[in-house]
């Protein structure tokens, strides 16, 4: 319980004032000027809200990520678990952007780049693949710091002024996925683009059940993956004191 | 009735026809087998040096586990050698059939370059990364299991760069970081997390 508390404490600091705050002094990471997240596809929320999600669904147009079979591509299966993921954030009334929203291809850098433009109070990107099973909750493998000192940030380390929250994230998830009986884990990963990102950043991975390949098309894993995940975003939200 | 000198004609036009047929299968053939051999590279590391007992840390993807193992490999004196030797030793465990991690014949090490202040570069072949399986796991755990056997091996290193035929790349495979330094201290961390 004590654990608990505390993670969601932790997560007090993710309201966008904080993030304003701590962005502002650093806003390091060049962007395009004129590229108002601007993937093809892309979708947004009509209104701008308070506490934003980035969702990233990982690969997409001619890099189709993990092969699981002749017609089964990590690029789609990311894409559905993040439409349902939306759906689910959208209906607890967390504003949410989808850094693409059909299969276009988009570079690492390019993702970092329009998730800290919307300056949000979350980025999450989300992986499926194999070997093993369940669900793999990521966060960067840089060494925590404290604030940023000075104007700019390494575009190399970005994320590592706000690791401790994202690792807090990342723990609320897990404690989600393992409420609905799937097996979680929480993780480090030497993973791009989460150094760049200069807010909380998770990954969040869906394996194979068994070596079953076909289970990570199935709704039902996905819709309960999507919910846990909902779930804690809306706590974290909740707990920031943003109002809807 | 066809003249003499047209079926004479059309006779030697056939066996033209065919000799150069034959000619083209066999060139092709000869194509292939050459792609074939550049793809699989070198299989095994030439036998420079005193035959040693050395630990490889070695990926098993049933488990998701990295484990200490013990291999007999000829090691040469000089210490990028000596590095490059032990790194084929842990590509020739998942070249093998059947793999406890496998990835495509062709992955081999072309070059460690060690620095000054315990920086190595390791240079592999294209196929190392254009044919590895693409996921965060088994990405990872081939790099983990290369740095650490490094490490182990090489004393002094202190952080690990990947070049992919010479070149940078942004991932190995779509997921693990490529661009940057691995520190060995965290790649300690990380190891500790498979086994």
């Amino acid at each position: 319980m004590a654990a608990v508390c505390a993670a969601l404490l932790s997560l007090l600091s993710l309201s966008p004032a904080s993030v304003q705050q701590q962005q502002s002094p650093s806003p390091s990471v060049p962007g395009p000027a004129a590229t108002p997240l601007g993937a093809p596809g892309a979708s947004s929320t009509p209104v701008q809200p308070g506490f934003l999600v980035v969702l990233d669904a990982s690969h997409g147009g001619n890099d189709k990520g993990a092969a699981f079979a002749p017609r089964i591509f990590e690029k789609d299966i990311t894409l559905s678990l993040a439409r349902i993921l939306r759906k689910k954030l959208e209906d607890r009334g967390v504003g949410v952007r989808m850094l693409r929203d059909s299969d276009v291809s988009l570079s690492l850098e390019h993702r970092a780049e329009l998730c800290n433009q919307q300056r949000p109070a979350l980025y999450v990107a989300l992986h499926a693949g194999e070997p093993g099973k369940g669900v793999r909750v990521y966060t960067s493998f840089l060494a925590v710091t404290g604030p940023p000192v000075g104007r700019f940030l390494p575009w190399g380390s970005a994320q590592a002024p706000s690791l401790q929250r994202s690792q807090a994230m990342a723990r609320t998830i897990t404690r989600e996925l393992q409420k609905r009986d799937l097996k979680a884990t929480q993780m480090q990963a030497f993973l791009r683009p989460l150094n760049n990102v200069v807010a909380p950043a998770i990954a969040v991975e869906m394996a194979a059940d068994g070596g079953d390949v076909r289970s990570l098309e199935d709704p039902k894993l996905q819709d309960a993956v999507a919910s846990a995940i909902a779930s804690a975003i809306e706590q974290a939200r909740d707990h920031s004191g943003v109002s809807r | 009735m066809i003249p003499r000198h047209f079926q004479i004609g059309i006779s030697f036009l056939l066996a033209a026809i065919l000799i150069a047929g034959i000619y083209i299968i066999e060139l092709r053939k000869g194509e292939e087998a050459k792609a074939q051999q550049e793809l699989a590279g070198p299989e095994a590391p030439e036998a420079h040096g005193k035959e040693e007992t050395i630990r490889i840390l070695v990926a098993y993807d049933d488990d998701l586990a990295l484990r200490w193992r013990n291999t007999r490999v000829f090691m040469p004196q000089e210490r990028d050698l000596r590095a490059q030797a032990a790194l084929r030793a842990v590509l020739a465990q998942y070249k093998q059939n059947p793999s406890p991690h496998p990835l495509p014949r062709g992955a081999d090490i072309k070059d460690v370059y060690l620095l000054d202040g315990g920086t190595a570069l390791i240079d592999t072949t294209a196929q190392f990364a254009d044919a590895h399986p693409s996921g965060i796991v088994p990405e990872e755990m081939t790099l983990a299991s290369l740095v650490e056997t490094l490490s182990a091996n090489v004393p002094g290193i202190s952080r690990v760069k990947f070049l992919v035929d010479g070149k940078e790349r942004h991932t190995l495979a779509g997921h693990a970081d490529l661009e940057s330094f691995y520190q060995v201290s965290a790649v300690h961390q990380l190891a500790r997390e498979f086994e």
